[in-house]
């Protein structure tokens, strides 16, 4: 049966028009054997050739957590001619419980020429009804942005690391969010990036006895991997929105300055090396460092508070990869508002 | 904008990534170490909390018990039954961490001096590991230990915290075996720690399903219209299992299925059930909701006991095939004992919005199938339009599966496919596994970090332990009075249980669920 096979290609191909009819053909030939599942329609949109392969391959992997209908579409604008082409496939595992396969179906369009322009067309007419609609757009937004495509989003995914004009993005993707009646969610995997980093870096505060260090911090580093300023500095972004500094210096350096609501100044230092994404951010206060460094060769952090050069305890917290797929399913498990990452890009929006 | 200096006790750095209270450093102190709680649920729970990043990273664990052994004895058995009862794989790299804050504490429960050197080495660990002067005491031990520890922990200062941090105490079931003895319980604990330090354990209100129970009932605008006497004939909650008594018989004997599920368990899961909504979502406002209803309960009196509750007792049979001795032939339980393993109730919850809708309970050991669940049985339709000769209307049964393959199912009635008018019941089910691949936490994962985040909404509070024992001391009372007392019934293993149990639906034209 190759549609529901565990391979990394789009599956059978089929007519557009023919799509319902020849889905509910590979659910009747299966019946009994496969449960189909499916909470959210993810639709996945990319320009890159060979995309179709490649994102089959990471929704075979995001449907194990994520039961979904998955709409991948591959388009190429500047193709001369029209060209249309559709395949069906499901991605089936064993539930947790050990009994029945599960499978999420996973729908396929290329898309090339003109009509790469319908793509509101062909999502909308193949949305599983009811379900919240997640489109993972991978790439450079083109200006301007349909309208008609942004009133049905519920949950926008994107990676500002790949943007080469960050605020040009952003400004689209605001715009896209405005004519949506702020319903669209904007879900960037450049801060989904940062969330067990933020996470460890949050925990040394969890205690009231240690919140004074908030009016007492004087630097903070962060070393990042080439390629990931913008991760870094949307750290730099979330502390400063957190705590109410704002940026005095903005240049487009890898050194710049806060200042708090006293005027205190708190300096920034972004160091470039090889490793992870962001592999180490110190904060100081008062002579005391509060360390949150990758472990080399693992997913872990190792994090621990002490004054410099002193021996201190270090625990170890998930630090998480940067896969996409884990980021995606983290961004798809976590679900709510991101307003703490408006506040931060807001805070450090001229420097990235 | 941000939530920094507007709030001085909140993290403005935790605004956005965690939608539950922050648990606290601390140390845990179990009492009972060495115990099968400790071994199979406290330690591999505490490790997958590390694991997943959800345990601050300063907390430490003491284990205090009788038996003579060092921190690193210590570690390495529970190193053992980790890797073992562990819901997830054991990575080295993360155990080692988390072993280094564990620590083994050697004390016989009534000596003083024990106490004195665990205050002193928590301080210790509070200025090594920064787990701040918080402490929770995990009671995983008899309730006849109860007293001793209390006392003890008190006459060493443990019991009250310094400025800022805080000591709780988590208490695990039984909670008594009456409401005389849950009394003295609760007096005991009270004497040393506040009821809002007490958390008192039903590890049911952990899983996953009941707590879904509340966003059921109060997250979907359908059901609530229609949770109520007007539209519901009955409701059953059963939870069977396979199993036999295995290595409990020596508690078992003394407790019977009445007092070790229905009182704490099955009552937890009705009072879910059948509580008004509550205000907020703050521990007392839910569990204020909860009290009242177990003190809605309708008290039986003897002669209702006779009618409404029925015990009985698993007899050789088979289970899977395989053939089982009867509970009386089992180790260490008396050749005539009349503990009983198996209890079927009929109860009425006397308020407006339950007025004479009857409910039955079912538990029982040695039954076909492992499971719990809830089903709510609505009203049938009225038969105006389909009571043709040959069409009988099912009710809509709505089912809340609490394990295993925890869900929610809808029965409903369909026309068949053709030419003639024929009404069978189908069902939409949905199913936790199918639809969310992540795995649920452990029950006392959830508990032990709610535990830690001072948050009581899944613990049983001292009045909802009491109100439930004033309303089963009755039955137990009848069941064991020397004069007419209802007799024990006997179902071979393998069965769904008495016939007698049968009997108490039947007479209303009812039967019980099929699991």
């Amino acid at each position: 049966m190759p549609a529901t096979a565990e391979n990394y290609s789009p599956g059978l191909s089929v007519e557009v028009a023919k799509i319902d009819k020849e889905l509910k053909k590979l659910w009747a030939q299966n019946e009994g054997a496969l449960t189909r599942a499916s909470l959210i329609n993810l639709a996945v949109y990319s320009e890159a050739p060979g995309s179709l392969d490649k994102n089959t391959q990471l929704i075979s992997k995001i449907a194990r957590d994520h039961a979904c209908r998955a709409i991948v579409i591959g388009a190429d604008r500047n193709a001369t001619e029209n060209r249309v082409e559709a395949w069906i496939s499901a991605h089936c595992h064993v539930s947790r419980a050990g009994t029945k396969q599960i499978c999420s179906e996973q729908l396929s369009f290329l898309l090339e020429g003109p009509c790469a322009n319908l793509l509101p067309s062909i999502v909308f007419s193949h949305l599983d009804s009811d379900l919240p609609l997640h489109l993972w757009w991978q790439g450079e937004f083109h200006d301007p942005m349909d309208p008609q495509l942004w009133a049905w989003v519920d949950r926008l995914i994107y990676d500002s690391h790949d943007w080469e004009n960050f605020d040009a993005q952003m400004r689209l993707v605001e715009t896209a969010q405005h004519e949506a009646k702020e319903r669209v969610v904007l879900c960037d995997l450049n801060w989904t990036r940062l969330d067990k980093l933020r996470f460890a870096v949050a925990q040394f505060f969890d205690h009231p006895a240690s919140h004074h260090h908030f009016g007492t911090i004087e630097s903070a580093r962060i070393d990042f991997a080439p390629g990931f300023r913008s991760t870094a500095v949307l750290l730099a972004g979330w502390l400063g929105a957190q705590l109410n500094w704002k940026i005095e210096t903005a240049k487009r350096g890898n050194n710049f300055t806060f200042a708090d609501a006293n005027g205190r100044k708190i300096d920034i230092t972004l160091n470039e090396r090889d490793g992870e994404p962001v592999s180490q951010i110190v904060l100081t206060s008062k002579g005391i460092e509060f360390v949150v460094s990758h472990a080399k060769g693992a997913d872990l952090f190792e994090v621990w508070r002490g004054k410099a050069g002193e021996k201190c305890t270090h625990q170890l917290m998930p630090a998480g990869n940067n896969d996409p797929v884990m980021l995606v399913s983290d961004e798809l498990n976590r679900g709510g508002p991101h307003r703490v990452y408006l506040h931060a890009i807001n805070c450090v929006r001229e420097l990235l | 904008m941000s939530q920094a200096n507007d709030h001085p006790n909140i993290n403005p750095l935790r605004e956005g990534l965690s939608t539950r209270a922050v648990p606290q450093p601390c140390s845990v102190v179990i009492f009972g170490a060495t115990g099968d709680l400790t071994h199979r649920k406290l330690i591999p729970a505490l490790y997958n909390l590390a694991a997943d990043g959800d345990l601050p990273p300063a907390v430490a664990v003491v284990g205090f018990a009788r038996r003579e052994k060092t921190d690193g004895d210590f570690r390495k058995e529970l190193e053992e039954s980790t890797r073992k009862f562990s819901r997830q794989p054991v990575r080295d790299e993360i155990w080692n961490t988390f072993a280094q804050a564990v620590y083994y504490h050697q004390s016989d429960f009534s000596d003083e001096a024990g106490y004195k050197s665990l205050a002193e080495r928590l301080d210790k660990i509070d200025t090594e590991r920064g787990t701040r002067g918080n402490r929770l005491f995990y009671f995983a031990v008899a309730p006849d230990q109860f007293e001793p520890i209390v006392k003890h922990l008190k006459a060493a200062g443990l019991n009250e915290a310094c400025e800022g941090s805080w000591a709780r105490v988590i208490v695990e079931k039984p909670f008594g075996t009456d409401l005389a003895s849950a009394r003295e319980l609760n007096r005991v604990v009270r004497s040393s720690f506040s009821e809002e330090q007490t958390y008192r354990i039903d590890h049911f209100l952990g899983k996953e399903t009941a707590q879904n129970i509340l966003v059921l009932r109060f997250a979907n605008a359908i059901f609530e219209p229609l949770w109520n006497a007007r539209y519901l004939d009955h409701v059953q909650i059963t939870a069977s299992e396979t199993l036999g008594v295995e290595g409990r018989a020596g508690y078992y004997e003394g407790a019977g299925a009445l007092r070790d599920m229905v009182q704490n368990h099955l009552l937890q899961l009705l009072c879910l059930i059948a509580m008004e909504p509550p205000t907020d979502l703050s521990a007392d406002s839910i569990r204020d909701e909860k009290v009242k209803v177990v003190r809605s309960l309708r008290r039986m009196t003897k002669e209702d006991v006779a009618i409404n509750a029925l015990r009985g007792q698993y007899a050789e049979g088979a289970i899977n095939g395989k053939p089982v001795v009867g509970y009386r032939a089992e180790q260490n339980v008396d050749p005539k004992s009349i503990t009983e393993t198996y209890v079927a109730l009929r109860l009425f919850i006397d308020n407006w919005r339950w007025s004479d809708v009857p409910i039955y309970l079912r538990v029982g050991k040695r039954l076909p199938k492992s499971g719990t669940e809830i089903s709510i049985h609505f009203k049938k339709a009225p038969l105006v339009l389909f009571n043709k000769e040959a069409t009988t209307l099912d009710q809509n049964v709505l089912v809340i599966r609490i394990q295993p393959d925890e869900g929610i199912s809808l029965r409903m009635q369909a026309k068949m496919p053709g030419t003639s008018f024929r009404i069978e019941p189908v069902k939409m089910d949905f199913h936790y596994g199918t639809s969310f691949g992540k795995a649920s936490p452990e029950a006392y994962e959830r508990l032990l970090l709610d535990a830690m985040s001072g948050d009581a909404t899944l613990f049983a509070r001292r009045d909802e332990v009491e109100e439930a024992w004033l309303f089963i001391d009755p039955i137990e009372q009848a069941w064991h009075s020397k004069k007419d007392a209802p007799p024990l019934c006997f179902y071979p293993s393998g069965s769904w249980g008495p016939e007698e149990a049968d009997e108490l639906l039947a007479r209303e034209g009812r039967i019980w669920r099929r699991l």
